[in-house]
């Protein structure tokens, strides 16, 4: 993966500040208009009987219950090529040349899946600074699924078209003069100045059907890590289809805005030097193995340091902490950023399989802790509310485990867990 | 103050663990570690009553601690003192909730027992004064509770200084950064020698001894308990998929087998397509029944006992599992057999 000197992606950016269905898709002065024909043609699938398209923007009194996934708007050409390689583009490494992306912009899929735990983004009120999805302009799809469709039909065909509207979104704004360019290296070989070397470990679920994560359309179930450039993220690289554990979900939008990549990238005091993939299976010899290997692979990178992140609930507490242990004997300083499961009134233990060599870890919030949300003017995606068997608009008590994303390792969100006093 | 001190059925003289199912009760005055304790309060407070329950009878009905505490409230108790439990765990349990339906209640409350004792983490919302590991500290552990309890009585707040232990709770509030920000400086800070800085610090969980071998299966008395979502269809108690917050029971009365159409799992951690397609994959009634015919087990108890294990926190499967030990223990069960999925 080390590339020649000079390698690496031009991201042209394009922010949005409005969002609004019409009669063809264009892209002006940071509006995005999108064209519901076009963009209904691109869903059409025979596991749908219908699809709707609904808008909710910062600030607007909207709640979508049962998110699924959400994609970030980008592309690198006319044609969709090139963007979400082995889903939309031909499987072929990505990750150089330059991208179009829409900041500020996202396109959702929201409603009933099975295994799908319900999720609720609430675009204003109290939940809203914990969504990265509560802060973007989005086009949500609904869909009503055909008579003789299986789930899993419908799934492929949500997956396919969530691109295929990303891609088709963001060349509207290929001619259009950018918010920003930047320039995206890919990891050296070595620093040479003694900056230190930090890897960034992707832990990604791999648990079957509704609960799996694409790298180049493949499941990494079974496999052992990988390591891959950064800029590859930016192209749509790595594509959910995870839909458990809405609060810890980490999105396609994420993995394309990768929060600890982003941080790393912006540090003038650490090099980010290698993206290690890792499959999350579900038993234990297999964690460990995984674990093992990833470690020996950052030793092999010649890395000082680590930021090891995870999906999912209490077990995959476990790839982080077996990796953070690994790590560290291989002498990799290394940092995990886990949420807290730590009971309703935060008394519990916060982790489920907490390290035993390594110590350092930052928290995204208790997950368990309730929170009440307002009553809102409109609901997307469903009518209803199953876990609480409440209609969606209702003002709703709620743990803050199924607001989405708002614990995500990915790290986007400032929420965290504090002791203020004994209780 | 008029004191109510809790006690459970072996500090009351009543019996040992053949009586740990005897019901809750009130007795005047002070009894067994209590006349030592009153001594210790001084002149100015007097325990009126003794409230006694079985270790196993408090552990699985939750409300005697809500029904001790309304009965003592009619005696006139201006404050409650449950312990010392020391580590005994359903002893602890049963002092924490006594303690904690006081506080609810408005009493001033207090229980006393030790850190490693399983039932702190029940005792969120009241006071715990930290007692010695055994009963061999009695003494010690009387007079830091007795020192601790004139405190509450004078409305002070305890410390640490005072012995107080118990759950610390931990709340959710916005950072200046976000995670990946911290994540990176948290790097930063590490690389620089520090090897202590974190956000979370890390449990401690307690390791559980595991029970004796049974002498004789052919002889014992078997239960079938699962974390599985096992549930009739149509899930008439709705027990979560997630987050579990309770247990249910169903009758194996008369079933040879739990088959398709009549259980099903409403597990929200796996796919519950094979577990629903036959349910003795998560319970399995068939084998047990086989077994029971075939004389390689004793019998099967009438009873299956189950919940949600998925993001379950650590305090309510604590519970669930002191629950059930008690519930079963009540019921002479030899063994049971946790299908975990």
């Amino acid at each position: 993966m080390q590339a020649q000197a000079g390698a690496g992606l031009t991201r042209i950016v394009h922010d949005v500040r409005g969002l609004d269905l019409g009669e063809r898709t264009t892209y002006e002065a940071g509006r995005v208009t999108v064209g519901e024909d076009s963009v209904l043609t691109l869903l059409r699938d025979p596991a749908f009987a219908e699809i709707r398209l609904g808008c909710a923007s910062p600030g607007d009194s909207v709640r979508i219950v049962g998110v699924l996934d959400a994609v970030q708007p980008c592309s690198k050409g006319p044609g969709g090529g090139g963007v979400f390689p082995g889903l939309l583009g031909p499987p072929m490494p990505v990750g150089r040349g330059e991208t179009h992306v829409l900041r500020g912009a996202a396109v959702l899929a929201a409603g009933f899946l099975p295994r799908a735990q319900e999720a609720v983004i609430d675009m204003s009120g109290p939940a809203a600074p914990l969504s990265p999805l509560a802060a973007t302009h989005n086009l949500v799809v609904e869909w009503t699924p055909a008579e003789d469709a299986s789930w899993e039909d419908v799934d492929h065909a949500l997956r396919r078209g969530l691109v295929k509207v990303a891609a088709h979104l963001a060349e509207a704004a290929l001619e259009a003069e950018p918010d920003g360019v930047e320039e995206l290296s890919e990891p050296a070989a070595s620093t040479g100045n003694g900056t230190p070397r930090v890897g960034v470990i992707l832990n990604l679920q791999t648990q079957g059907k509704f609960k799996d994560v694409f790298v180049y359309g493949r499941s990494l179930s079974g496999g052992l890590p990988t390591v891959i450039s950064p800029t590859e993220l930016d192209d749509g690289a790595v594509v959910s289809g995870q839909f458990g554990h809405p609060a810890l979900k980490n999105p396609t939008y994420l993995h394309q805005t990768h929060p600890v990549v982003a941080a790393l990238r912006a540090s003038d005091e650490l090099h980010l030097a290698a993206l290690v993939l890792c499959p999350e299976p579900v038993n234990q010899a297999d964690k460990e193995l995984v674990s093992a290997h990833a470690a020996r692979l950052c030793a092999a990178l010649k890395l000082d340091a680590a930021i090891a992140t995870k999906e999912g609930g209490g077990n995959a507490d476990a790839d982080v902490s077996l990796k953070m242990d690994r790590l560290e004997e291989e002498g990799i300083a290394t940092v995990g950023i886990l949420a807290e499961m730590a009971g309703r009134d935060g008394t519990g233990p916060p982790l489920v399989v907490p390290p035993t060599k390594a110590n350092a870890l930052v928290s995204t919030g208790n997950y368990d802790e309730r929170m009440t949300l307002p009553a809102v003017d409109r609901a997307l995606g469903r009518d209803r509310i199953a876990l609480l068997d409440q209609p969606s608009t209702d003002e709703i008590e709620l743990p803050v485990a199924v607001i989405y994303c708002a614990q995500s390792t990915l790290g986007w969100g400032r929420l965290t867990c504090a002791e203020p006093a004994i209780a | 103050m008029r004191v109510v001190h809790y006690v459970n059925q072996f500090f009351a003289g009543i019996g040992g663990e053949d009586s740990a199912g005897s019901g809750p009760e009130l007795r005047d005055g002070a009894t067994g570690p209590g006349r030592k304790l009153a001594s210790l309060l001084g002149d100015e407070h007097e325990i009126i009553a003794t409230a006694v329950c079985g270790d196993d009878y408090a552990a699985a009905h939750a409300e005697f601690a809500a029904e001790l505490v309304s009965g003592a409230r009619e005696r006139g108790a201006e404050m409650i003192l449950a312990g010392p439990a020391f580590t005994s765990g359903r002893y602890g349990m049963a002092c924490a909730r006594i303690a904690a339906a006081a506080s609810e209640a408005g009493l001033p409350a207090l229980a006393c027992m030790h850190p490693d004792n399983p039932g702190l983490g029940e005792a969120a919302g009241t006071t715990v004064v930290q007692s010695g590991l055994t009963a061999r500290q009695m003494k010690d552990s009387l007079e830091r509770f007795a020192a601790a309890a004139l405190k509450v009585a004078a409305g002070e707040e305890l410390t640490a200084q005072d012995g107080r232990i118990g759950p610390v709770a931990r709340a959710n509030r916005l950072a200046d950064h976000n995670a990946a920000e911290r994540a990176v400086a948290l790097v930063i800070t590490r690389l620089g020698g520090d090897r202590d800085a974190t956000e979370i610090p890390l449990p401690d969980f307690d390791s559980v001894t595991p029970a004796a071998p049974i002498d004789d299966a052919a002889q014992a008395l078997f239960a079938l308990v699962t974390e599985g979502g096992f549930v009739p269809v149509g899930n008439p108690d709705r027990l979560e998929s997630a987050r579990a917050t309770k247990w249910v029971r169903y009758s194996l009365d008369g079933l040879d087998s739990v088959d398709e159409g009549a259980f099903m799992s409403v597990h929200g951690g796996f796919s519950t397509q094979w577990a629903n397609a036959d349910p003795n994959r998560i319970l399995p009634l068939d084998v047990a029944r086989e077994m029971e015919r075939d004389g390689a087990i004793g019998r099967l108890h009438g009873e299956v006992l189950a919940t949600t294990g998925n993001g379950t926190t650590v305090a309510d499967a604590r519970r669930f599992g002191m629950e059930w030990a008690a519930e079963l223990r009540q019921q002479n069960i030899q063994a049971a057999i946790l299908t975990a999925t």
